[in-house]
């Protein structure tokens, strides 16, 4: 479905063999990983390493997997000063020779680059001399890539010297354009410390684009997130790498999440198709081949509309359904739309992602209200299921939909409102009624997400209750109720 | 007998009407928006029914396996209070949406300046919503004023084949059959115009841009006179095919103008009974009141 590689970076496994972290991370799905070169992955320090590199080639290409080369290990170099030496220490001849390494390791694994960054300016060196370090140290290590033939990432870092795409652009002009220095993007850093959104910045930096790690953040905090607990627009941003014509590696960058990788890591791929899924061409033929790489036309101009004049939204949200259509995601399981939603559903959480680019809190706030005030069943369904799209400046406003949503007899609303922002939100006694709900009007309980994470007590107690109404009146149990009813057991 | 109703308040009928309907043939029909019979005093009341239109009202169509369309606009009757008139500056939202077919009902209730202003400007609103537009004609004064209403369209700019001009009988019809509108008839128990004159009319006219509805509202009125119609037709001599372009095709040419016709079977559509709850329609309350 996409031209760039979704991958998983190897340092978010830390507490796996490296063998067994690639072989976990290609049955998950991945066709990538970015690999961190640290003492128990890939040691590049070891006697042994060439012998290793070609087992580790060999299992990348049984397992079909493509690879970056990153260098970020903490404590490889030092073992009392976590990335010590940088590029810009006083000696920084140990991070060189390690950057010399990892191309020939690059070479030899056939990896798309060698990533990289520049360290933390130490408080007694003044900007100039870090700034000619700089320029020293990644002329050494570009001469070492080209004999090699090796490309070269340098990845803007919060809190360290080169901080933003702009510093690392600059660096690479004045070392006269190298054709085989490129950039490194996190688009979670962007998220943290950019003057622009992670789309902006793919589009900035362009076909120099060498390796891309995927996190979520927040504004200004330096943590690396699963997608959806920060304010990163994935959509937008995995469409902004097809849009440039991306076609390298996208990895996963979860570095502290190592105690639990497996699971964090199927979650994240989870969560990368469904922001991947492309709405379709409006397709009269029933019987046309459904899986597409196009994204739909009406739906990019239609964003790009919404980011330059966000009062546009008010026109465009409604025309989906006849721009884009209205079948159902996953027809077979889920024919009305209930579980899964509709295709004019994800068009239009694209619409309000685009919105979030655009518009502050409040405002956006305001939008969304007004747009799910004056919508038809559809566009205020799509704005229900868009809502955990949105940051969290308009959860209160979120909360106000959904519990209007929740008083509606309409199905496909009420099912609509007990989706993902309703399971993040929702008090404990408005979800158990929305729960029981789903139960009285026909919404099955597939689409109340988060179901078995919140189940309580309370909510097995009042569904005994309809249960016993129920048989009262000689009428049968929904199934559903009896499942519940069964795992509560 | 496929049948369309072009004109019919369904806001004020039961679900018996919408069972009674799909057994005669109905598979679709347009709402237009009107008066409620009790005046409005606020905007908000406004746009709580034009939300009705689009929203639960279509639902409640689609359990019975009808496809339901609206037209929105200010009526002639409420364009008199000036506390209504500010529904005017919301309509634009409204004309875009899915189910909205076009901008109505507008024209004359007592042919009052501000009606005259009202209507002009409702015209303009189908002309920047690329809509066609739905005219009702007055109850009193009918002659002059669908004469009246035929001149506020010419200088409206827009096309007499994207007008509908509604409610006519025997004295209206000729001029609105020069001007090239279509022309619509309400078949009504005992006012208006019933089926047997309507015939008489088709034979007169031919059945080219002509259009037949039940207009059922809170008034005495009957939802399937436009079955009832056709089979007066072909009780007449008309055959099968002349029924159905009255019933089905000419409302679906002068409607499909808009491009936002659904008229495709409901997906898995059975009558509901059981399936929810012993409801004949959806509430959601079960025996256990409203949810």
């Amino acid at each position: 479905m996409t031209a760039f590689h979704l991958g998983y970076g190897t340092n978010g496994f830390s507490n796996h063999r490296l063998d067994d972290a690639l072989r976990l991370i290609a049955d998950l799905g991945y066709t990538a990983v970015a690999l961190t070169l640290d003492h128990h992955h890939l040691d590049p320090f070891a006697d042994d390493v060439a012998e290793r590199t070609d087992h580790v080639a060999a299992l990348l290409e049984r397992l079909e997997l493509r690879c970056v080369v990153e260098t970020g290990a903490r404590y490889l170099l030092d073992p009392h000063r976590k990335h010590h030496p940088t590029l810009v220490s006083d000696e920084p001849e140990r991070r060189i020779d390690f950057l010399h390494r990892a191309v020939r390791i690059a070479a030899d694994l056939d990896a798309d680059c060698v990533s990289f960054w520049s360290g933390i300016r130490p408080s007694d060196v003044d900007i100039d001399t870090a700034w000619r370090r700089m320029r020293t140290g990644v002329s050494m290590v570009l001469a070492r890539a080209s004999a090699l033939g090796v490309r070269l990432g340098l990845e803007p870092e919060p809190g360290m010297f080169v901080e933003h795409l702009s510093d690392a652009l600059r660096l690479r002009e004045e070392l006269g354009a190298p054709e085989l220095l490129g950039i490194t993007l996190d688009v979670g850093h962007c998220v943290a410390v950019e003057p622009e959104d992670a789309a902006s910045c793919i589009r900035r930096a362009g076909d120099l684009l060498v390796n891309v790690q995927l996190d979520d953040m927040r504004t200004g905090v330096h943590e690396h997130l699963e997608f959806g607990e920060g304010e990163l627009n994935l959509p937008g941003t995995l469409a902004a790498l097809t849009e440039v014509g991306y076609s390298g590696v996208a990895a996963v960058e979860l570095p502290r999440h190592s105690h639990a990788a497996p699971d964090v890591a199927a979650r994240a791929i989870t969560a990368l198709r469904a922001a991947l899924t492309p709405v379709l061409p409006k397709n009269d033929d029933h019987d046309a081949e459904w899986v597409s790489s196009v994204d739909h036309p009406w739906l990019v101009e239609a964003e790009q509309r919404v980011r330059t004049d966000p009062a546009a939204v008010r026109t465009l949200f409604p025309a989906v359904g006849r721009k884009v259509g209205r079948a159902p995601l996953r027809p077979e399981s889920d024919p009305q739309g209930l579980v899964h939603g509709t295709v004019d559903d994800l068009a239009r959480t694209r619409l309000l992602a685009a919105l979030a680019e655009v518009l502050d809190g409040r405002a956006l706030g305001a939008e969304v209200a007004e747009l799910y005030r004056y919508g038809d069943d559809a566009e205020r369904r799509g704005v229900l299921r868009g809502l955990s799209a949105l940051p969290d400046s308009v959860v209160s406003t979120g909360l106000e939909i959904v519990r209007d949503a929740l008083r509606a007899n309409d199905i496909r609303l009420v099912a609509a409102a007990m989706g993902e922002f309703g399971a993040r939100h929702l008090d404990a006694h408005s979800w158990r009624h929305g729960v029981l709900k789903c139960l009285f009007v026909g919404v099955p309980l597939a689409a109340v997400v988060e179901l078995s994470r919140r189940i309580d007590d309370e909510l097995l107690r009042m569904v005994a209750d309809y249960a016993e109404e129920r048989r009262a009146a000689g009428r049968a149990v929904p199934a559903d109720a009896e499942k519940l009813l069964e795992v509560g057991r | 007998m496929r049948i369309f109703d072009p004109h019919i308040h369904m806001t004020s009928r039961t679900t018996d009407d919408y069972e009674a309907m799909y057994s005669a043939g109905v598979r679709a029909l347009v709402e237009p928006s009107f008066w409620l019979g009790q005046p409005r005093t606020s905007v908000a009341s406004f746009t709580d029914y034009f939300d009705s239109l689009i929203g639960w009202e279509r639902f409640r169509a689609a359990q019975f396996g009808i496809r339901h369309h609206c037209t929105i606009a200010l009526n002639p009757k409420e364009a008199n209070d000036p506390r209504c008139r500010d529904v005017l500056d919301v309509l634009p939202r409204y004309l875009a949406k899915d189910g909205v077919v076009a901008v109505g009902e507008v024209g004359y209730d007592s042919m009052t300046p501000e009606e005259d202003a009202v209507f002009a400007q409702q015209l303009q609103l189908a002309v920047a919503h690329d809509l066609p537009a739905l005219v009702h004609t007055p109850h009193r004064d009918k002659l002059a004023g669908t004469k009246r209403t035929l001149d506020v369209v010419r200088e409206s700019g827009l096309e007499p084949g994207r007008v509908l001009v509604d409610h006519l009988n025997e004295p209206t019809v000729a001029v609105v059959a020069d001007s090239g509108c279509w022309m619509g008839f309400s078949i009504y128990p005992d006012t208006k115009m019933d089926e047997h004159r309507m015939v008489t009319i088709l034979r007169e006219y031919g059945t080219d841009r002509m259009i037949v509805n039940s207009a059922a509202d809170w008034g005495r009125s009957d939802p399937l006179k436009t079955y009832k119609t056709g089979l007066a037709m072909l009780d007449a001599g008309f055959d099968e095919s002349d029924v159905d372009k009255v019933l089905w095709q000419n409302p679906v040419q002068f409607y499909g103008q808009s491009d936002r016709l659904v008229l495709d079977e409901l997906p898995g559509f059975t009558p509901s009974g059981e399936t929810f709850a012993g409801n004949s329609v959806l509430r959601g309350g079960g025996s256990g009141g409203a949810a």
